[in-house]
């Protein structure tokens, strides 16, 4: 029997038996769409879980430390540094695909800015650290760049003898004509507010002030990326405390800020000096510190250089071990602590036993609700046979084979699933995105709230 | 020809088992018109199934030429059926949801090889059968809207469809009255000598077994009365007006009026 007459055979049959065959299809709609709904909020959860909160193929890993603690104070007796030397020993450990050291800034520093958004300017103390580009690249907001823009200068001042570093009077002045959206003018808001000054001196007829020692110069802002925890902690507490709009990440691209180097609202460097630059907002990245910002591992090093040491550019706090598979992140684990260096306890192997369990829990309630539809499938098919049986005793006379009926029954059958597959799968589809439209609107912010 | 050899058929259920046909031999020749006759539950239809390769789970042997139907898988025996067969049943066994031309090129569906006939061919061939049947008006009429004559002569035409060398018949004038059922008996004959159609007849109607030329009786799974004839004649054995009361009473479940009963052949 040519396939074409079988499936007309098979739709005139569903044509002539369509309510038997939606009673059927309803036990299929309801049996997939559980599935492909529970499969999709597992693996969402899963996603979210073991790709953002517990990674499983990054593993970070952190000088062995020893504290001995006297009175209040606890005292590091252990060196708490990952230098050059370690970072290329981590990196010839089998299956370690990329290292990424990550370095601490050591200096007080101080973020300031958020007139436009929060109506005042706002001054924050400022932890930082420095990562290597390619660690988030996957992280940043596709209209900007996270990158090391002033590499290899010997002093943090030296960006000024870079080719960018031209006279400018307004960033749009320098974007123009760099071609370029991450340029900013270097000294512009100083002069600015040095000629606001001169005017009005000269109306109130006094002597103007001094022009500042400053030449405005084009420079690139410094990328700065913010982890999910920082946006959740400020949409969830900060915001309400200080009556703050709620920020959403996305649009926040592009938000700048002041930074000061060498000086915070706690303390001064030993150098007693400070240094300026502008920071710019270009991603939100779960490898990102938890609390403060983390900006290219150059500018870090440069600063920590040039308010501490020179050796302090050969000196991490941690490092991000990528792993080629995640059977092997225990095999990893192993050669690193021989290392005499630690793994960061980040729950992730009792994280993922409990997604298998939940997974394996979901998807058991979905197999029974799928056997459950097979079973009353199986039922109206039965039914659907037993009734027609002169039918097919008719096709069985003028001469169909025993395959021919077993081809024309299950080519009904094929074709009642595929339709009620299908109706499942987009039911399960609305039913997620209802699923993600109720948990956005009514279950309360948390850092990486799944989606199905 | 057809030749069955000690054709036995049992009936099993978990507490008894019936025995339906007992050894039948016999042999029905190329051309043959033939009633097979019988009281309910002698095997008659049983005896058809076999015949017309329905039912091949059976003992004994059933040949058709040099083919032994027993040995065929059920891919060639249905193909043997739909190449070679065509049934004719007391209920019509039309199916309601299909007009008249798609019923009778139902068997097109299941043709294989040869017998394959693209969609225009089957048309034309059904029309072809319809006028032969006298109903070519009514070829996209669905059968509810038919008398019972017409129906039958709708079940003969896809019967003929297939060019069939043997038509089995059961009862095919059972649900018709008199005048009906001797318009489709003028149609068999006409099948029989016009196209040399061999013609199997399961029948209580003593008409239509007047009317053909030999008559096989069947009483309790044996073959009591014309078994083993060529009948290429006029029937040596055309029912006697005993035995037709003798099945009548059994029909009716009255006593039965002590007819002689034959020997079954060897």
């Amino acid at each position: 029997m040519r396939a074409a007459r079988l499936f007309r055979l098979a739709l005139d049959d569903l044509k002539r038996n369509r309510k038997h065959f939606l009673l059927a299809s309803i036990g299929i709609v309801v049996g997939i769409a559980a599935f492909t709904f529970f499969l999709g909020l597992g693996g969402g959860v899963r996603k979210v879980v073991l790709g953002k909160i517990f990674p499983l193929d990054k593993i970070e890993v952190v000088p062995k430390s020893f504290d001995v603690d006297v009175s209040m104070l606890r005292v590091p007796l252990a060196n708490e540094i990952i230098d050059d030397e370690k970072v290329a020993q981590l990196r010839a450990i089998p299956n370690v695909v990329a290292v990424y050291p990550k370095m601490k800034l050591t200096i007080p520093s101080m973020v300031w800015g958020g007139a436009k958004l929060f109506g005042n300017n706002l001054r924050a103390e400022l932890i930082a650290d420095g990562v290597e580009p390619e660690l988030v690249a996957p992280d940043i907001d596709s209209s900007y760049r996270f990158a090391d823009f002033e590499p290899g200068l010997a002093k943090w001042d030296d960006w000024k003898t870079l080719p960018i570093a031209t006279a400018c009077e307004t960033d749009k002045q320098c974007r123009s004509e760099h071609d370029d959206d991450q340029l900013y003018c270097w000294g512009s808001d100083e002069l600015a507010s040095w000629r606001d000054k001169v005017e009005k001196a000269e109306k109130k007829g006094k002597a103007p002030p001094e022009r500042p020692d400053v030449e405005a110069l084009c420079r690139y802002y410094i990328p700065i990326l913010v982890s999910e925890n920082i946006v959740e902690l400020y949409n969830g507490s900060v915001r309400r405390a200080h009556g703050f709009p709620k920020i959403n990440p996305d649009s926040a691209m592009g938000f700048t800020f002041d930074l000061t180097f060498g000086a915070s609202m706690v303390d001064s460097s030993a150098r007693d000096r400070t240094v300026e630059a502008k920071g710019i907002l270009v991603g939100v990245s779960d490898k990102a510190i938890n609390l403060g910002m983390t900006m290219p591992v150059g500018y870090v090093r440069r600063l920590n250089v040039e308010f501490n040491e020179a050796a302090d550019a050969n000196k991490y706090h941690s490092a991000v071990i990528q792993v080629g598979s995640k059977d092997d992140v225990a095999a990893v684990a192993l050669a690193v602590k021989e290392l005499e260096l630690d793994v960061t306890d980040t729950g992730a192997e009792q994280a993922a036993l409990l997604i298998t369990i939940f997974m394996m829990v979901f998807g058991f309630v979905s197999i029974v609700i799928v056997g459950i539809a097979a079973v009353n499938i199986m039922h109206v098919f039965f039914m659907l046979i037993y009734e027609r049986q002169r039918e097919i005793g008719i096709m069985r006379a003028v001469g169909a084979s025993r395959r021919d009926i077993r081809r024309i029954i299950l080519g009904e059958a094929a074709i009642v699933g595929a339709i009620a597959g299908l109706v499942g799968v987009l039911m399960a589809f609305g039913a997620g995105d209802i699923f993600d439209w109720i948990s956005a609107a009514y279950i309360p912010d948390f850092p990486f709230k799944p989606k199905t | 020809m057809i030749r069955l050899r000690g054709v036995r058929k049992r009936y099993t259920t978990a507490k008894l088992v019936n025995e339906v046909l007992k050894g039948i031999d016999l042999d029905i020749a190329d051309g043959e018109f033939v009633a097979i006759v019988g009281r309910s539950g002698s095997g008659k239809t049983t005896l058809l199934n076999i015949v017309g390769a329905l039912d091949t789970d059976f003992e004994g042997s059933v040949e058709v030429g040099d083919r032994d139907l027993r040995k065929l898988d059920d891919a060639s025996i249905s193909d043997y059926r739909n190449r070679n067969i065509g049934f004719v049943f007391q209920s019509f066994h039309l199916l309601e949801h299909m007009t008249c031309i798609e019923n009778i090129t139902l068997p097109s569906l299941f043709a294989r090889g040869e017998g394959l006939l693209d969609k225009a061919a089957a048309v034309a061939r059904a029309e072809e059968v319809l006028r032969e049947v006298d109903l070519l008006d009514k070829r996209d009429a669905l059968p509810s809207t038919l008398s019972g004559g017409q129906k039958q002569r709708v079940a003969i035409a896809r019967a003929l469809f297939q060019k069939p060398k043997l038509m089995i018949c059961d009862e095919p004038t059972g649900n018709l009255d008199s005048s009906t059922a001797q318009a489709i008996l003028a149609l068999f004959r006409r099948l029989n000598e016009d196209h040399g159609i061999t013609l199997v007849i399961v029948t209580h109607d003593d008409m239509i077994s007047q009317a053909c030329r030999r008559v096989v009786r069947i009483d309790d799974g044996l073959i009591v009365e014309g078994g083993g004839e060529f009948a290429s004649r006029k029937p040596a054995l055309a029912p006697t007006p005993e035995s037709r009361a003798h099945d009548r009473a059994a029909d009716d479940g009255k006593p039965d009026p002590a007819v002689p009963v034959m020997e079954a052949t060897p």
